[in-house]
């Protein structure tokens, strides 16, 4: 028999369910021969997840690419702002051909790493306190809590990024340390996030977080023709789990705002034009300019995410 | 053997490495590391030719550790509280707070006793460490108890458990530390510290003016202070208020728009707490004193902090706190039996070991099962067995445990704070402290007692949050 | 518990070594401390900008481009000087004996008797700083990688400054404390071969009377 140990963290959530599921259906296929003990926070601290695969501690882990850019150059192009991904169908093919692509396998391949799927997280809309913001202009000088990518992309257009940690961001707002948060509706409503806004940003869509689960290679190839095949198969699965669950939450928190009055803003779409050629623009040039000069092919991994988004909305 | 033995057998043997006088720290690094490796070649199945590579695996598990657990900003409240209470000591705000305490209150029976116990809650509103607290007041209050003719060993008493309040009355170093453990809101828990924290002095107030009352030659009352001489004294001990009001404005946000983080308000109020210092003339000396003193204490802290987490990791590995949690749960006796049995398995407990150490090394296993014996992490209100949401649950447990760690340092044989009184001053033994401690076992028990009963004096503060 | 205690000095190499590791241990936990102080002005400076910067001031910090806003990168900045703080003194406190512990047994021991029981905590201690020494490297390691721009592979969650300074403090930190525990073991087998009463080189439980003599002392440099 084949026991894995998983490190994910915090508590059983959305996020969470693909591995879930995944631990479930392996476990089916193989009779039980193959199981998976997921541990929420025990083995790991979650920005370590990639050195406990990379030493072997565990067989398999979830780890965002925003959490240390220097440790998954390659993948961070998903956290770029203004990708224009517009879903989680559409976040999950993009991050499969991210992974596909060599220069992905071969840096995660130095951590002893591969990568088996994506978590898909919607898009990092803000919620604010005090007067909507629907101009470019209203950003100058807002405090946001924002990290990575997109917290760049305030600052190009003016906004000041905060840092506060995501269990401090409902203190930060309640104490107007900062005027808005850019979460994922599921930390927008487990960090409470929700409770203080007037107004949510329905489709701004300034970006979001990638983060993939892996596997450790060794324990990956030890496994029996049988296990790999169940394991394989079963990503798929795992991942359509996902996408459903993750929808019914997306319908609670349509209601959410229905029950809170929460103000749904909708910018308009030269607002949004505006601040792509403002903020994604330049740092998207930026960040093809230093993968290149570190030797990475930005450009091609760059028009990889844009073909892939056009083949994937030409296709369905 | 099985992980659950394999856990059993390595703590049992972390507790005879204590016991034979290892460093805590060392011994439960140690422990989990062995416990790493045993289990990891347990896993391998005991195959010689690869218990390289287990022993490889463990000690990178736990070469992580230190690095990772201690890069953390809301563990860096600990060296700021630690360092407000140093800084504090050379702002002369102590003796100032004491000053005016005597002046306003030593006239009632045991008078100079009960300012000692409101000059160290004082204290405790800008210090986060009680043993620190404890030097300090050693230093001052049983100087002046002893010249108005006080009982040697009552006054040390009073000192040590004076001392204890700094762990609930926010900044607490040790609040801090559960919050982290548990993961739960340092503001909010902070905030709950408060009134246990003044309760607590007032009842530590009124037991000594029992005993002053009873037992006259005890505690004498001091008089003869002018009204004028009460005056003068409270505008030296201003500072302190100061500071409390800026640590009140950052933690609990009274006005909406407040002014940051508990993190930052800390830091702030050390800052306060420095200038004021340089104001009242500390020299370049007595700041590298303050800042070595707060770097021992800090590192020796942390030290333990990381060591236990060593340990803490095997738990993990070992999957111990999931099975202890369903064992409590398993159990058929009431919800409220069980978590007394758990807070007398911390006082007992408690007798032989240092307060942080017991959290660090017991919570990652109690924490679950206590919040399970409620209904859940989320469980409502009405739904669980304490009659509180699980954050509640959260927040109330961890005042008791604090509580209980306060108990800890006046405990014999290892009350950290007693110990540090004796050691302060020569004319007083360790044994001496702990006779004039003994009375305050039983306020503290009483206390305990009445948080347990009415979980609203923890709860109140923190439900208007 | 770990009350006070005090190390002897003689003319012993033992001794000489241990004088020699003094000021370094010294200097790390003194390096300790102001990284703890530093802390303050971190969050001090970080308040202010951010305060000053909704008042009418703001303009004129913008100018001088000071205090002009939270400092980005604060939590970075602090997750980085952590280490520093927490482990770098590790050795010092090892040397005055201030790692807390149960005394009830040593405590009552003397002699031989007391140090064959130092000893062998002790060289448990030692087996564990060798692993973790090798451990905390390879954590370092992971992150460190010269053909990279600052020789960063692990870089922090909000402005991305390296890590590997940070997770290299702690390997130092724990060679140092490998010196003082070899030391402290040399000390404590000399003692236990020759029977010596009060070793030089290492912390001596002191009785409750030297102890307050000590503190005593202590006070009086104090109100100089
Ligand atoms: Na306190
Ligand atoms: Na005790």
């Amino acid at each position: 028999a084949t026991e894995w140990n998983v490190s994910v963290w915090g508590k059983r959530r959305a996020f969470t369910e693909h591995v879930e599921k995944l631990a479930e259906l392996v476990s089916e296929k193989t009779d039980g021969e193959f199981t998976m003990n997921i541990s929420y926070g025990g083995l790991s601290k979650n920005r370590e997840n990639l050195d406990g695969i990379s030493i072997g501690a565990f067989e398999m882990a979830q780890f965002c690419a925003g959490y240390h850019r220097d440790k998954n150059r390659v993948i961070t192009v998903l956290e770029l702002p203004f990708l224009g991904v517009a879903n989680l169908e559409e976040e999950v093919a993009v991050s499969s051909a991210v992974y596909n692509h060599p220069a992905a396998t071969d840096e995660m391949a130095q951590w002893n790493a591969k990568l088996l799927m994506t978590s898909p997280m919607p898009q990092y809309n803000l919620v604010g306190t005090g007067t909507p913001r629907d101009e470019l202009a209203e950003f100058e000088g807002m405090r946001v809590r924002a990290t990575g990518g997109i917290g760049e992309a305030f600052k190009a257009v003016g906004a000041v990024p905060t840092s506060v940690t995501s269990s401090e961001a409902y203190q930060a707002m309640e104490s107007g340390v900062v005027d808005t948060v850019a979460f994922a509706q599921h930390a927008h409503l487990s960090f409470g996030t929700i409770n203080r806004a007037e107004w949510w940003t329905a489709n701004l869509n300034p970006g979001t977080v990638n983060c993939p689960v892996v596997v450790n290679i060794d324990a990956y190839e030890s496994l029996s023709d049988a296990e790999r095949e169940a394991l394989d198969s079963s990503v798929p699965e795992a991942l359509d789990h996902y996408l459903s669950n993750y929808g019914q939450l997306l319908k609670k928190w349509d209601e959410v705002l229905e029950e809170k009055g929460v103000e749904k803003v909708e910018l308009s779409d030269e607002v949004i034009a505006e601040f792509r050629a403002k903020a994604a623009d330049p740092i998207r040039e930026n960040w093809i300019a230093e993968m290149e000069s570190q030797g990475l092919p930005g450009q091609e991994l760059y028009d990889l995410v844009v073909k892939t988004l056009a083949d994937h909305r030409g296709g369905s | 053997m099985s992980e659950i033995q394999i856990g059993l057998w390595v703590t049992g043997g972390m507790l005879v490495l204590v016991v034979l006088g290892m460093r805590v720290a060392f011994a439960a690094a140690l422990a989990g590391f062995v416990g790493l490796v045993w289990l990891r070649w347990s896993g391998f199945g005991y195959d010689p030719a690869r218990f390289g590579k287990a022993l490889e695996i463990s000690v990178k598990i736990a070469g992580q550790v230190p690095h990772s657990k201690v890069s953390s900003q809301a563990l860096s409240l600990i060296p700021t509280f630690i360092l407000i209470g140093y800084l504090a000591y050379y702002a002369k705000l102590t003796s100032a707070l004491f000053e005016a305490a005597k002046r306003w209150i030593a006239w009632v029976p045991g008078g100079l006793a009960v300012s000692t116990v409101f000059a160290t809650a004082g204290f405790a509103a800008v210090s986060g460490a009680s043993v620190a607290t404890a030097a300090v007041f050693a230093r001052i209050g049983i100087p002046e108890m002893l010249a108005a003719g006080y009982n040697k060993r009552f006054a040390a008493g009073v000192v040590a458990a004076g001392g204890t309040l700094a762990s609930l009355i926010p900044p607490s170093a040790i609040l801090v530390i559960y919050a982290i453990i548990v993961e739960q809101d340092v503001g909010k828990l902070l905030l709950a510290g408060f009134i246990p924290g003044a309760f607590s002095a007032v009842i530590y107030a009124g037991l000594i003016v029992a005993i002053a009352v009873i037992f006259k030659s005890v505690g004498p009352p001091v008089t003869g202070f002018t009204w004028r001489e009460r005056l003068v004294s409270l505008p030296p001990a201003l500072p302190i208020l100061a500071v409390v009001v800026i640590i009140i404005f950052f933690v609990y946000n009274p006005f909406g728009e407040a002014w940051g983080t508990p993190t930052e308000g800390g830091a702030v109020g050390a800052f306060i707490v420095f200038v004021v210092a340089l104001l009242r003339g500390m020299r370049f000396r007595q700041l590298l004193d303050a800042l070595l003193e707060t770097a021992k204490l800090t590192v020796m802290i942390f030290t333990i902090i990381w060591g236990v987490l060593i340990y803490v990791r095997f738990l993990g590995f070992a999957d111990l706190p999931h099975a202890f949690a369903d064992w409590i749960a398993s159990l058929n006796s009431p919800p409220m039996v069980i978590l007394i049995c758990i807070l007398l398995a911390y006082a007992v407990l408690g007798m032989f070991m240092d307060a942080i150490g017991m959290l660090l090394l017991t919570l990652p296993v109690v924490y679950p099962a206590v919040m399970a014996l409620n209904g859940g992490e989320n469980v409502a209100a009405a739904d669980s067995a304490f009659g509180m949401s699980g954050p509640m649950c959260a927040i109330w447990f961890g005042i008791l445990v604090v509580k209980m760690a306060e108990f800890c340092l006046i405990t014999p044989p290892i009350g950290l704070n007693c110990f540090v009184v004796a050691g302060v001053r020569d004319d007083l033994s360790v044994q001496d402290v702990f006779r004039g401690v003994t009375p305050f076992f039983i306020a503290d028990a009483a206390t305990i007692a009445l948080l347990v009963a009415f979980p609203a004096i923890v709860l109140w503060l923190p439900s208007l949050a | 518990m770990a009350g006070s205690s005090t190390v002897l000095s003689d003319s012993s190499l033992i001794s000489r070594l241990d004088r020699t590791l003094l000021p370094i241990e010294r200097a790390t936990a003194l390096l300790s401390g102001l990284a703890a102080f530093s802390l303050m002005f971190l969050a001090a400076y970080s308040v202010a900008g951010r305060q000053l910067d909704r008042t009418f001031l703001a303009p004129l910090f913008d100018s001088i481009g000071l205090m002009d806003g939270p400092l980005p990168g604060y939590v970075d900045y602090i997750e980085t000087l952590m280490p520093l703080i927490a482990i770098l003194g590790v050795s010092y406190v090892q040397r005055e004996g201030g790692h807390i512990r149960m005394d009830i047994l040593v405590g009552r021991l003397h002699g031989r008797a007391l140090w064959l029981f130092e000893f062998i905590t002790v060289l448990c201690m030692l087996i564990l700083v060798v692993a973790l020494v090798w451990g905390s490297w390879a954590h370092f390691d992971r992150s460190f990688d010269c053909a990279r721009p600052l020789c960063s592979r692990d870089s922090s969650i909000d402005i991305g400054i390296p890590i590997w300074p940070s997770k290299l403090v702690v390997p130092v930190a724990l060679a140092v404390l490998l010196a003082r525990l070899l030391l402290q073991l040399a000390a404590y087998g000399r003692a236990f071969v020759l029977n010596v009463a009060s070793p030089a080189a290492v912390p001596l439980i002191q009785s409750v009377a030297e102890q307050a003599a000590a503190e005593a002392e202590q006070l009086k440099e104090d109100s100089k």
